[in-house]
């Protein structure tokens, strides 16, 4: 720590949060060029984790506290002969829709040090360091890498039954490289069928089972394209999997297969080796196309919406701006194939296979969207951690390119934000049925805030392998353990427990909305609500609801208490009876 | 007038087909003179009650030996009803179509209502005429309550009672009405106790074109902004354009020279037809039963009623901001008075005073400054969405001052004491009542019809206390403060809980609703303790 060496410096340092293990890297007098306020005079901090600015002309607290890992990209504006105010500085475009602004002053270079610096911590593995989630020291008392166990969760939907087994064949990952290696697939199916069937499937992404219907055993499977290319291939072992799939609820209906992408480019994968499952060739599948774009179109997508939410939202014409960027359509199209899949198993009709090109993108959006339609568990706070553990991050969604975890190249196409539109439609769940999930919107933004902070490592890496070779689980701490220690400020207070109902929301455009509080919440003019928002009265209504828990089942001790030796009733608990009794 | 002769069959056997979330309903048809009954049978609790005065347009189909009529309602239900026998669709549609648009004040529904529940008269304490000004004389002397309108003679559409400044005799009154179109001298309609300043209304001043003025009017702006602390701003709510048009016809507005210390101000805001017509568009777009929706938004934007939200909210906002930052009286009016100007002055008060925000002082505002003001709901309301032709009076005023307030509580979830039931409560009344609350375009006209015996009030029916469930709002914590909107368009939504309410089934806020009612009223039960 070069600087902590004058006592001066040091007592400002000593006021910037620091978490167990985060280093202070340096510090400068800056002017941020606040899009909402104008230009303010402060210093900033770097840290190997995050970015902090304190105001020097006002003692409010801090005027910014990032993350470094939410920054894309650094760039320096102006030149040394650059004239106007504030024309010489930092522009750095950030992960989560805002862009920062620092002006510098012209002499002397002034913003060599604090370029190198940012570009060198915020692009940690670009530059031969590690991430921070690799440093990090805190402690909860939670563990949330215990939250997933694929083999408690499978038992939980009451697998391994009659007709599904658990298969180690990809133990060490040696049958598909982005698959976890505990797989669930048909009991009539042997490790050998399974190997052959990844010779055709894209990747080797073969079907496996993600989530089984409690009553009329129909599944829900996820796999990648299957290898037809121009020549039209077929392979029987391919062909035959499916039908012991389509068997295995012991219905004879054709097994539905929802590729989630727009036929036109189901067939132009065709050219590079890929396709889909023809009906001519799988007699007994139907398949159904559900327009769904792919990863670039997203990307683009959610840049348009950028452009007209940051740092002013587009004035006239605003609705009009918000459609042409076609993301709430994209949000559309993405849930109304969920429920399409969710209808469809649900209904009893048959079980469903779903794919796109590679499986780990929108097959990861459509299968757990599905499951957060049909089961009740994911709507909880732990449930939902599995739904996330287990359809994402175990099979292989690729969150390190996606989001570019410490990477330098802001360009890379790889990037999309495929988890963010997921969490989008969780969000209009949740805004359709506000009492069905256990968690909150800050459950929600928490996550996408952790999905680019790198202080945890539950979103690090693109596979299960990848993890397992760095050793994550060891050296990282997970997003859960934070969240877990700390429930009730991510508790819904109006969630209304209830087993097994199916939730399907209104995805007709007139009830989508935009989620406003992510997407604009930088912009401060959203801000001056009222001083008591909503939450906290949430948050007293939870405590309410608590203490009154507590006190009911206090109520039932001394009552059945009363009852075992009637002699033990005190005078103040007789008078409260009769309170309680009311409303049952 | 025999209701019985425009009833020319009253009976047939019906299917009523299904809104979303919900089951059809066989049973017998039954036209009475200002109901349409639908029922299975036993007493059912999917039986279909229909105020007739609720329809707005009819469209009938016939196909082979039995027809189809679709009622469009004033509350955007549509209902589809299958009917057995041709002719009876046809004298039925024919009945419906009569008995929704009789004209007669007197022969509507609330004057033959009589719940068991409520008595005649017993709102008549509710909201006395004199409530405000013994308000107003609590904090101040010097305004006065004057009497000069007790027969209707000054104003035709104002109330009798009105609160003037002190020192401005009745003679000077009558004389300013003169000088105002319809005869709406400025009144005070609100008073800021925090630093005393007031909110005035009025017509537009007669000015023509030779800029007539009146030294009656002069003075009476003269103490009323004596009273309020010297500055004063008149809001037009017509643009500068408007005026000079209107100075055509005899209209006009305060000119500078004539009105010292106060300044001028003008925020054109929509209003007749153009305001209908918005409405109509917006409904259109949200019953469109076309699947091809990826126009949606821009179709919103199209309709522009999200634009008339947003400039409502902030003319209020300018309003309030002035009395309440700078101590500025405020004089809003536009042409009549009787419209935008109310929007704005209701608005205001909202936003400023928390005694608004409460059940019984929302209704108490709406009394004072709607009903009693001389809001022409009768002509406004005669239509709502649906309607055929073109509209002759109808304007959608009243809605949207309900979705300004909606997006107010939804901004400020805890500030208001009523919930989204009492609005959607309030438009339905507007449009179809068994009410006589919202019936009629003025006092005087109330007067004539004895409205007041012979109908029952809204007010005592919403204030029972069953009524709170579906009207209150669970999460209500009194807040001292302005609530200032945010007007960014990203903040302003469409109000779906009207204009969607019946093209998605209603189950989840329900549920959320009543489990908020549930956690509020644990906690009621666990407070004593």
């Amino acid at each position: 720590m070069p600087s902590s060496r004058d006592g001066f410096t040091r007592d400002l340092c000593e006021e910037i949060p620091r978490l167990p293990g985060e280093t202070r890297i340096t510090d400068k007098e800056v002017i941020y060029i606040c899009p909402f306020n104008g230009p303010i005079k402060g210093r900033v901090y770097i840290t190997n984790y995050r970015l902090y600015l304190r105001s020097l002309e006002t003692d409010s607290g801090a005027l910014l506290d990032i993350p470094l890992g939410v920054i894309a990209r650094v760039e320096k504006m102006g030149g040394a002969s650059s004239r106007g105010e504030n024309s010489y500085g930092l522009d750095i475009t950030c992960k989560d829709m805002r862009n920062l602004r620092f002006a510098l002053k012209q002499e002397g270079h002034s913003r060599r040090d604090i370029f190198e610096v940012l570009t060198k911590y915020a692009f940690p593995r670009s530059h031969g360091l590690p991430l921070f989630a690799f440093l990090n020291e805190e402690k909860f008392p939670e563990n949330g890498w215990m939250v997933y166990n694929p083999i408690e969760e499978y038992r939980r939907q009451g697998l391994p039954n009659g007709q599904w087994r658990v298969s180690f064949v990809n133990k060490r990952f040696e049958m598909c490289e982005t698959y976890p290696s505990i797989l669930v697939v048909p009991y009539h199916s042997t490790d050998d069928d399974l190997r052959r069937v990844a010779t055709f499937r894209s990747r080797n992404r073969i079907p496996v089972l993600s989530w089984i219907h409690p009553e009329n055993k129909n599944v829900i499977m996820r796999c990648s394209q299957p290898l037809v290319g121009m020549g039209g291939k077929r392979n029987k072992d391919d062909e035959k999997y499916l039908d012991i799939i389509r068997e295995a609820n012991g219905q004879i209906s054709k097994l539905a297969i929802f590729d989630a992408r727009p036929s036109v480019n189901a067939v132009a994968n065709k050219a590079t080796g890929g396709g889909y499952e023809s009906d001519d060739v799988y007699h007994n599948a139907e398949i159904f196309f559900l327009d769904i774009h792919n990863i670039h179109v997203m990307r683009e997508s959610l840049r348009k919406l950028k452009d007209i939410v940051y740092p002013n939202v587009e004035e006239s014409h605003w609705l009009s701006s918000l459609e042409s960027t076609h993301w709430l359509e994209h949000v559309k199209f993405v849930l109304t194939g969920a429920i399409q899949v969710a209808d469809k198993v649900a209904s009893g009709r048959s079980s469903v296979l779903v794919h796109c090109s590679d499986g780990w993108d929108r097959t990861a959006q459509l299968t757990s969207l599905a499951m957060l339609m049909l089961d009740s568990y994911y709507r909880t706070i732990a449930g939902f951690e599995v739904l996330i553990q287990k359809e994402w991050i175990s099979f292989g969604h690729k969150f390190a390119s996606r989001i570019g975890h410490g990477e330098k190249n802001y360009a890379d196409t790889d990037r999309s934000p495929i988890f963010l539109q997921f969490m989008d439609c969780v969000w209009q769940m949740s805004k359709q049925f506000p009492t069905a999930f256990e968690f909150n919107e800050q459950f929600l933004i928490t996550i996408l805030d952790n999905l680019y902070s790198c202080r945890f490592g539950t979103f690090l890496f693109n596979s299960e392998y990848a993890r397992e070779k760095e050793k994550v689980m060891m050296k990282t701490l997970s997003l859960w353990s934070m969240i877990n220690s700390d429930k009730g400020k991510y508790t819904n207070p109006f969630y209304t427990k209830e087993l097994n109902r199916a939730l399907y929301p209104v995805a007709s455009m007139r009830h989508l909305e935009l989620w406003v509080n992510y997407y604009i919440r930088w912009n401060t003019r959203m801000r001056q609500q009222q001083p008591n928002p909503v939450e906290q009265r949430y948050v007293e209504l939870l405590a309410l609801r608590d203490e009154y828990v507590k006190r009911l089942e206090e109520m039932k001790m001394t009552n059945s208490a009363k009852l075992s030796s009637s002699s033990a009733s005190s005078s103040a608990t007789s008078q409260m009876m009769p309170h309680v009794q009311t409303p049952f | 007038m025999e209701f019985s002769e425009l009833i020319r069959t009253g009976r047939a056997e019906a299917l009523l087909l299904p809104g979303p979330g919900q089951s059809p309903v066989r049973g017998t048809l039954c036209i009475t003179s200002h109901h349409l009954l639908l029922s299975a049978g036993h007493g059912s609790p999917s039986d279909l009650w229909l105020l007739l005065r609720n329809v707005d347009a009819v469209e009938k189909r016939a196909a082979g030996n039995s027809g189809t009529i679709t009622l469009k309602c004033k509350d955007l239900n549509v209902l589809q009803l299958e009917i057995e026998g041709l002719e009876e669709t046809l004298d039925i549609a024919g009945s419906i179509e009569a008995l929704s648009s009789l004209e007669s004040v007197t022969t509507s529904y609330p004057f033959f209502y009589r719940p068991q529940s409520l008595k005649l008269g017993d709102a008549e304490d509710l909201h006395p005429p004199d409530h405000f000004y013994q308000q107003v004389a609590l904090e101040t002397n010097g305004w006065r309550l004057s009497t000069v309108n007790r027969d209707f003679y000054v104003c035709a559409s104002y109330p009798t009672a009105l609160v003037v400044p002190r020192g401005i005799g009745d003679e000077v009154l009558a004389r300013s009405a003169r000088f105002r179109q319809g005869g709406r001298f400025p009144v005070l309609c609100y008073y800021h106790s925090i630093n005393g300043t007031v909110m005035l209304r009025s017509s537009q001043p007669l000015q023509g074109a030779n800029r007539r003025r009146c030294a009656e009017d002069e003075e009476l702006l003269k103490a009323a902004l004596a009273q309020g602390g010297g500055r004063g701003l008149v809001l037009d709510t017509r643009s500068a354009q408007a005026v000079k048009q209107a100075r055509i016809t005899g209209g006009g507005t305060e000119a500078k020279a004539a009105y010292p210390g106060w300044k001028r101000l003008h925020r054109p805001l929509e209003r007749g037809r153009p305001l209908q017509d918005s409405f109509v568009r917006l409904v259109e777009a949200c019953t469109d039963p076309s699947l091809s929706m990826d126009r949606w938004l821009s179709r919103l934007d199209g309709c522009r009623w999200l634009t008339h939200v947003k400039e409502a909210l902030t003319t209020a906002c300018l309003a309030a901001q002035g009395m309440d930052r700078e101590g500025v009286c405020i004089l809003v009016h536009g042409a009549e008075g009787t419209d935008a100007t109310l929007l704005v002055t209701s608005l205001t008060q909202l936003i400023l005073d928390p005694k608004c925000r409460t059940l019984r002082g929302f209704q108490s505002l709406l009394e004072r400054e709607w009903i009693q003001a001389g809001h022409p709901f009768q002509q406004r309301c005669a239509h709502s969405a649906y309607a055929q032709g073109r509209p002759k009076h109808e304007a959608p005023i009243f809605l949207l001052f309900l979705d300004c307030v909606w997006q107010l509580s939804r901004q400020f979830p805890l500030s208001l004491e009523f919930g989204e039931g009492m609005l959607l409560a309030l438009f339905e009344h507007a449009y179809a009542s068994p009410f006589g609350t919202f019936l009629c375009n003025s006092e005087k006209e109330r007067y004539l019809c004895e409205v007041k015996t012979k109908t029952h009030s809204l007010w005592s029916s919403l204030n029972q206390s069953k009524e709170r469930k579906r009207l209150c709002n669970p999460i209500y914590s009194p807040n001292p403060l302005a609530l200032w909107p945010s007007v960014e368009p990203q903040s302003l939504q469409l109000w779906a809980g009207l204009f969607l309410r019946w093209t998605r089934p209603p189950e989840p806020a329900q549920e959320a609703w009543e489990q908020l009612w549930k956690i509020v009223t644990e906690k009621e039960v666990a407070d004593p303790l």
